[in-house]
């Protein structure tokens, strides 16, 4: 698998307005093969997102190398950022022009990411109009509609209520499992992770921790009893580092047959 | 509106009328100066120095609200500038232009757009700083360009305080062509106030600010509104 992405001693610093500096990627090294499927996980401020700014060459001041080949990126951010005085159609119609995608590819590339995501009748509704799942996924069309070979999420769902977030993670893998892109998808929810990732790279204190595969088939059930017992390994592993607190044992005794799903992915959120 | 009306109608019966006329005495007053034909040079000049003024404080006060708004450099030299400008009275302004440039329409709306310009700066400014960061790294992840990002991310963001900036502007614009025109000018309605007021006709003072105020209105309701209605009309409606 020839790699699309190449990271090596990544590091970033921020200068704070005392003097003093605060380095928040230290000496990164990542290799993201083409058509990989990676989670990074970790708590909020453990420097995922300077990591995918970095990436997307939204921020251009670093030491170390890193270099993005595959195609076009495109990044689905933690919130939908349309634009809110263009209807739906006219925020893809803008993504479109600005990557400089002909004109008469728009229609066909529309057409079929809305189908995709269930956004065909929507065409005609400004941002406030539809709900934030709907607003989040036509954010995911737009960000699919350019074409990009690397797909960069900063925890794209975290604003999401839980239901929707299930459905639209569910559609984000048949969509890779049609498209074959490469993705770099940032959370710090482990049953998130271990549901979407072929890989999980474990974030904290701007340096990854630990690598792991998911050794779960595809394709994946979001009820999978395995997925739910891996991430509860994933967090009893590295709980420490990626989140505050321990998993608690009245979980840990629990079986999944006892817990509602939602329940259970609550619990499995709430200790990272 | 009618509310407006039936109190000055109650407050006028409490002087003399030709000290305090009512609204009806007024408006008859109002119409036989438009009908004798004294109205419409007046207007037509003040209405010149009121759109001439506005549009040129415009183009002074909008790119110096811009430039504050983008640069912390500029904004911290701008500042103390712009609340001098804030604070000189606009009379002072008008001395100043008629003195030094002379008793012409050039001074008469240069005096006009200073005293506008830094009210229109201090908007732009603010609407400039709120612009919304997250949009423009949107707009650069998909590579958009710096002229499009400027035309369709950060126009659309600043156009409202342009437009309140505009009518704001145009409000301190109204009083200040008056005062303009009072000291400096042989025309206009700020002239004819002056000349009914030495000649102690509150008659025909009471009709021209009646005329006046009924021009403001009509541009608020018919230009101003609708344009305003139709560039937002994206936005959703606040119900409280």
């Amino acid at each position: 698998m020839n790699s699309v992405i190449e990271v090596a001693s990544l590091r970033k610093t921020f200068k704070g307005r005392d003097g003093t500096s605060r380095t928040v990627l230290k000496d990164l090294d990542l290799t993201v093969g083409a058509g990989e499927f990676l989670c990074i996980l970790g708590p909020s401020g453990c420097g995922k997102s300077t990591l995918l700014n970095v990436l997307a060459g939204l921020d251009k001041v670093y030491e170390g190398r890193a270099s993005v080949s595959g195609g076009r990126v495109g990044y689905l951010f933690q919130e939908p950022r349309l634009l809110p005085w263009l209807t739906a159609e006219a925020n893809l119609d803008f993504a479109l022009a600005s990557c400089r995608v002909p004109t008469s590819r728009w229609s066909e590339l529309k057409s079929r990411y809305l189908a995709m995501t269930g956004l065909s009748d929507h065409r005609d509704f400004y941002p406030h109009q539809i709900s934030g799942g709907m607003a989040q996924r036509l954010a995911l069309v737009r960000a699919l509609c350019v074409e990009p070979g690397i797909l960069l999420m900063d925890e794209p769902f975290s604003g999401l209520d839980e239901i929707t977030a299930r459905r639209i993670r569910s559609d984000l893998l048949a969509i890779w499992r049609e498209t074959r892109k490469t993705i770099v998808f940032v959370t710090h929810n482990a049953y998130e992770a271990c549901f979407l990732a072929d890989r999980i790279l474990v974030m904290s204190g701007g340096a990854f921790r630990h690598e792991m595969r998911v050794p779960i088939a595809r394709p994946r059930s979001y009820d999978d009893p395995a997925i739910f017992q891996f991430s509860r390994d994933v967090i009893k592993a590295f709980g420490d580092e990626i989140g505050r607190e321990q998993v608690p044992s009245v979980l840990a005794e629990s079986e999944s047959s006892l817990v509602d799903d939602l329940d259970r992915h609550a619990a499995a959120r709430m200790n990272i | 509106m009618v509310a407006a009306v039936i109190v000055w109608g109650v407050l006028s019966l409490t002087l003399p009328p030709e000290i305090f006329p009512g609204p009806i005495e007024t408006a008859r007053t109002l119409w036989g100066e438009i009908v004798g034909g004294n109205v419409w040079t007046d207007l037509a000049m003040t209405m010149l120095r009121v759109v001439a003024g506005l549009l040129l404080a415009l183009i002074l006060g909008v790119p110096v609200g811009v430039l504050m708004g983008l640069n912390r450099r500029a904004e911290a030299v701008l500042d103390v500038w712009v609340m001098i400008g804030l604070t000189v009275p606009s009379l002072c302004y008008a001395i100043m232009a008629f003195i030094w440039f002379g008793l012409n329409e050039g001074a008469a709306i240069i005096a006009i757009a200073v005293t506008a310009a830094p009210s229109i700066t201090i908007n732009i400014w603010e609407g400039v700083k709120n612009v919304d960061t997250k949009l423009v790294a949107m707009a650069r992840v998909f590579e958009a360009t710096r002229p499009a990002i400027v035309r369709r991310v950060l126009m659309p963001q600043i156009f409202p305080y342009v437009m309140a900036s505009a009518r704001f502007g145009l409000g301190i614009i109204w009083k200040i062509t008056v005062l303009v025109e009072l000291i400096g000018r042989p025309n206009g309605v700020g002239f004819k106030l002056f000349y009914w007021y030495q000649l102690a006709d509150m008659r025909q003072v009471l009709a021209w600010t009646l005329l006046f105020t009924i021009i403001m209105l009509l541009i608020e309701l018919l230009i101003l509104k609708p344009i305003e209605r139709r560039v937002f009309a994206w936005r959703p409606q606040v119900a409280v």
